[in-house]
């Protein structure tokens, strides 16, 4: 079945050409422009390293920036992976109404990111949210705390509206437990093992690749997280709750400090990279074990 | 006795632990569901008291703020377009690079998934120039453009594996038969490979119907505005009625809920496919 190269390419080309405008040239003018001073008003001049060491030796909003995102994607891949494992450990025992709980563990994740953020941002208000509400009731005196804006909870506030959210992580870890073939599982009932040590001891190492898959998931996801943080807190009070991503976006779109902001997208990029590689190794993806 | 005490424990814990996520998950959108139904001052005075009677005025003051008809228009027009332009383009590349033996063939599987390691928010700037410069910003067709890409490389890997999963017999014996290599595709090939179709048409579109951040920078008008942004909308627009804001917020998430618990079987299996594979 030889097919002729030029039918070949016209199946290819339009694919191509997406992948051209949207991430390789893309890609290349972050590289490329990550080593030059471009700002607006047709500023453009070759800097060389000096963004890069700008942002690792003088620039506290970066340092900021960067700590808080890498506490949320250490956070997102252990707690809330570890979180949705063992609500999918549960689960997957099949009791009455497993469906019913993993669609309304879902369904956080399905309404957008953005209603989202609206939605905790009424939750935790201070006049009439839930959150305080329900202080108010039990202590029976007015509570007002502004859980977004204030210093000592606005970090807090931003991640427990995704920490405690593992929907995605449930569905992802429950098939792959329910994916082990039965047999493994009977031979281990046979040989006198108790349903914790075969979760622990079977269960468990076999969805090892599983697991690793969520660990990637959450840990990339805190990598583009933007829209949840920018419609709360915007990053603030101060820089509390800026994250990288946050951080590039002000950069670009409202101080246009161009060159700067694609060397952010350079520190993105190489993050995601080294996070993947970790995991990958972390986690032996590469191997099988049936 | 001992050990009967001790399960039952378990199952109160365990029911606490389960029932605590339950609760989280959807007490916030219930209660912004029954909130969208009181009156300003009854969200003030009581938050989790009933609305003492059911008014809609928080609907109609919430439409007559903001379009959110329009926005709704153009979700759906993005969002569809955007699927069928992924599916379509990204198949016929799968299923070459799946197929056809030919120099180059590993290193464009190479080059397509370096898009995977991509955070998109490193693309940000240069994604808005370019846009800007070949005149597609504040344009639907910008908005199509990117989202059909976001979703390149999930489709990717998702189609390319289903294609190597249907055996070559069919294929030869249309051409045997005379079919063509344009002919093959779309009339064998393709409708074989609607299950893994399906699959990434799903994750695309649930992408292209939640994007927020490039929906933010790539667009201005009210005209051309996605439902995400209708929200961005409300928290400054609606600061003291809070009705009409709830009220929105109802309208932006029921469907999506509603369209995930009528087709959940298909979404979750795509969703655990699509982050295997991706």
């Amino acid at each position: 079945m030889k097919v002729k190269r030029w039918k070949l390419a016209t199946f290819l080309l339009p694919c191509l050409l997406l992948f051209g405008l949207i991430y390789l040239i893309p890609l290349i003018m972050v590289i490329v422009s990550s080593f030059f001073e471009w700002k607006a008003g047709g500023v453009f001049n070759f800097v060389g390293l000096q963004n890069y060491i700008n942002a690792f030796t003088n620039d506290p909003r970066m340092a900021r920036a960067l700590i808080n995102t890498g506490i949320w994607v250490l956070l997102q891949s252990t707690v809330h992976v570890g979180i949705g494992t063992v609500i999918a450990f549960m689960l997957s025992r099949k009791l009455r109404g497993w469906k019913v709980l993993r669609t309304i563990y879902m369904i956080p994740n399905v309404v957008s990111a953005a209603a989202l953020g609206v939605i905790f941002l009424n939750v935790f208000n201070p006049k009439y949210g839930i959150i305080n509400s329900f202080v108010s009731a039990i202590t029976g005196a007015p509570f007002e705390k502004n859980w977004f804006f204030e210093q000592n909870s606005a970090f807090m506030t931003v991640t427990w509206s995704w920490l405690l959210y593992t929907g995605m992580i449930i569905i992802v870890v429950l098939a792959g437990i329910l994916a082990i073939p039965e047999d493994i599982i009977e031979a281990a009932r046979i040989d006198g093992a108790t349903e914790m040590q075969i979760n622990l001891k079977v269960r468990l190492p076999l969805i090892r690749t599983v697991l690793g898959t969520g660990v990637i998931l959450a840990a990339t996801s805190m990598l583009r997280e933007f829209e949840l943080i920018y419609l709360t807190t915007n990053g603030g009070p101060g820089d509390t709750t800026l994250n990288l991503p946050l951080y590039l976006y002000k950069t670009s779109m409202t101080d246009n400090n161009y060159g700067y902001a694609n060397m952010m997208g350079v520190v993105l990029i190489v993050a995601g990279i080294i996070a993947v590689q970790a995991i990958n190794k972390l986690f032996r993806m590469n191997e099988s074990d049936y | 006795m001992h050990l009967k005490l001790k399960s039952s424990t378990w199952r109160v814990l365990r029911f606490i632990f389960l029932g605590f996520f339950v609760l989280i998950s959807i007490g916030p959108l219930i209660w912004i569901v029954m909130s969208s139904f009181k009156s300003n001052r009854e969200i003030l005075s009581s938050a989790f008291a009933l609305p003492t009677s059911f008014s809609f005025s928080g609907y109609t003051a919430a439409l007559d703020i903001a379009p959110i008809f329009k926005f709704y228009g153009n979700s759906i027009f993005i969002s569809v377009v955007s699927t069928v332009l992924n599916v379509v383009v990204v198949s016929m590349a799968a299923y070459v690079l799946a197929r056809h033996k030919f120099r180059g063939n590993t290193f464009i599987t190479l080059l397509l998934s370096v898009s995977l390691l991509i955070p998109t928010a490193a693309l940000l700037m240069p994604i808005y120039r370019i846009m800007t410069a070949i005149g597609l910003f504040d344009t639907r067709l910008g908005l199509i453009l990117v989202y059909a890409a976001l979703g390149l490389p999930t489709s990717l890997f998702i189609f390319k594996s289903y294609f190597q999963s249907i055996p070559k017999e069919l294929e030869e014996a249309a051409y045997i038969d005379g079919a063509g290599f344009f002919r093959t595709f779309f009339v064998i090939v393709f409708p074989l490979a609607k299950p893994g179709l399906a699959t990434g048409a799903i994750l695309q579109f649930l992408t292209s119907w939640n994007e927020f951040m490039f929906a933010l920078i790539l667009t201005k008008s009210t005209e051309v505005r996605t439902l995400p942004l209708a929200l961005n909308y409300f928290t400054s627009q609606f600061s003291f009625n809070y009705t009409a804001m709830f009220a929105a917020l109802t309208m932006v998430i029921l469907p999506s809920i509603i369209i995930y618990i009528l087709l959940q079987e298909q979404i979750t299996s795509s969703m655990v496919e699509g982050s295997v594979k991706g």
